[in-house]
């Protein structure tokens, strides 16, 4: 059922991403559907789940644009597993402790990018840093608004966490 | 008897860093063959083909709504008629390009050279679905794939000039690079004084221009076409005026081609099937 949701979730996001690319073709500069899905999946705390959401979302996102293909999983696999090992944890709950995680998230997903591309293709990504800022802030915006309807109108809590005792 | 699930140890950091290394073989091989038109991305057109009904439902439910909001508030009639001409343009645009490479540049070369080359390449119509000119690599996606006849380094331009080439394909849609792409090189030239260069992208909207000495004659307002020379894009298609040409500081200029494809507005394009070069010639290649 989790794996349902989450790929009902993939999705929505695809179809946003093309909705976006068809109609406002800069939109995507702003924000990233991608790594709110993988997020709120990764609140639930399990780490195995997340590991596999962010490879599934990455491929997704890959697939449809023109970087390397493997990029972006690797980038949104290291975000889910720190996510989730930390829900793992302290199981943060609410719409501040998602927009943490999430803010979090996108600054180490674009920095792990910007390394990526460095090692691999020997490429500088110019402005980096105002990219970051926005792409952050847009992000966080809506993550939050999303969450909160989820949370407001479907009475939706981030999928239910399915612990297990993790060997580390 | 068997174990409880929930008491099975799990190793999650194991898993994590298995999978991170798979993903960083892949990108590794990913980065090194995708530009050489290489059909090593099996599981990329993979993932590609399982989604592509999304973008294209999105595509067509889009498109059906804005031909319903322009049907009816509109003048319905006058909207098929520009659409009619559009595609008039495009074709007329392509029998242009035709045209001026068959009676410009093969007339002047045959007379000189007794050089003699028939032009054969076939075109067909597609339109764009999703347009990601805003990342850092720049890309679109069209509506036709190789069941259309679109192959890998077919060459898309439209009525104004060239947009890029195709670097993968699935069975509806293909993947187009876009000249603007940090990875896209053209081998062009200035048409005035038929001096030869190296177009690349450089991840903004503008374009360098480099490999021309100098001494070389090249002025801003020079409009700049694709040369040939590559063994992807054909002779004669406008690539975009050169704005600043300022000594560099090496031995060659510094000069800045504005692209006369304004990339957040395309929306039919022209697949142009090249002749393709042989993988061998490719792969051997200095």
């Amino acid at each position: 059922m989790r794996w349902l949701r989450f790929a009902i979730g993939l999705l929505l996001a695809l179809t946003l991403h093309s909705l976006l690319d068809s109609f406002y073709p800069n939109a995507l500069a702003f924000f990233n559907p991608y790594i709110i899905l993988v997020i709120y999946y990764s609140m639930g705390g399990n780490i195995v789940g997340a590991i596999f959401a962010g490879v599934a979302a990455g491929f997704v996102q890959d697939a449809f644009s023109n970087a390397m293909f493997g990029l972006h999983a690797f980038s949104l696999t290291f975000c889910a597993y720190i996510v989730a090992s930390i829900n793992a944890r302290l199981m943060l709950r609410g719409t501040l402790a998602f927009g943490a995680c999430l803010g979090g998230a996108v600054i180490v997903n674009e920095l792990v990018i910007y390394i990526l591309v460095n090692i691999l293709v020997k490429q500088r990504i110019e402005m980096f840093e105002q990219a970051l800022l926005v792409k952050t802030i847009f992000t966080l915006l809506f993550g939050m608004l999303v969450y909160q309807l989820l949370t407001l109108f479907l009475r939706e809590e981030p999928i239910e966490a399915t612990r297990r005792p993790a060997a580390w | 008897m068997a174990v409880p699930t929930d008491v099975i140890p799990r190793r999650p950091t194991l898993l994590f860093i298995v999978v991170l290394a798979l993903l960083f073989l892949l990108m590794s091989v990913s980065s090194q063959t995708r530009y050489l038109g290489e059909t090593r991305t099996m599981f990329e057109r993979t993932v590609m083909t399982i989604f592509s009904p999304v973008p294209k439902l999105v595509h067509w439910v889009g498109g059906a709504l804005q031909d319903m909001y322009h049907g009816y508030i509109d003048m319905r009639g006058a909207i098929n008629e520009n659409l009619e001409l559009r595609r008039k343009v495009a074709s007329l645009t392509t029998d242009n390009l035709k045209l001026r490479q068959s009676e410009g540049d093969l007339r002047r070369l045959r007379s000189l050279l007794a050089y003699s080359e028939q032009f054969t390449m076939s075109t067909s119509m597609a339109q764009t679905i999703m347009l990601d000119t805003a990342g850092r690599f720049k890309s679109i996606i069209i509506d036709r794939g190789s069941s259309g006849g679109v192959e890998v380094n077919d060459v898309i331009a439209n009525a104004n000039g060239l947009i890029g080439r195709v670097v993968l394909t699935t069975k509806d849609l293909a993947k187009v690079q876009l000249v603007t792409d940090n990875n896209c090189s053209v081998g062009s030239l200035v048409e005035r004084t038929r001096r030869q260069g190296v177009v690349r992208g450089n991840g903004s909207t503008n374009l360098q221009m480099g490999d021309i000495p100098s001494l070389a004659d090249v002025q801003p307002g020079d409009k700049v076409l694709t040369a040939g020379i590559d063994g992807v894009y054909p002779r004669g298609i406008p690539i975009g005026l050169v704005t600043k040409a300022e000594p560099g500081q090496s031995l060659f200029k510094t000069i800045t081609v504005k692209p006369s494809v304004d990339f957040g507005a395309i929306e039919e394009v022209i697949v142009i099937h090249t002749r393709k070069v042989p993988p061998g010639i490719v792969r051997y290649a200095p």
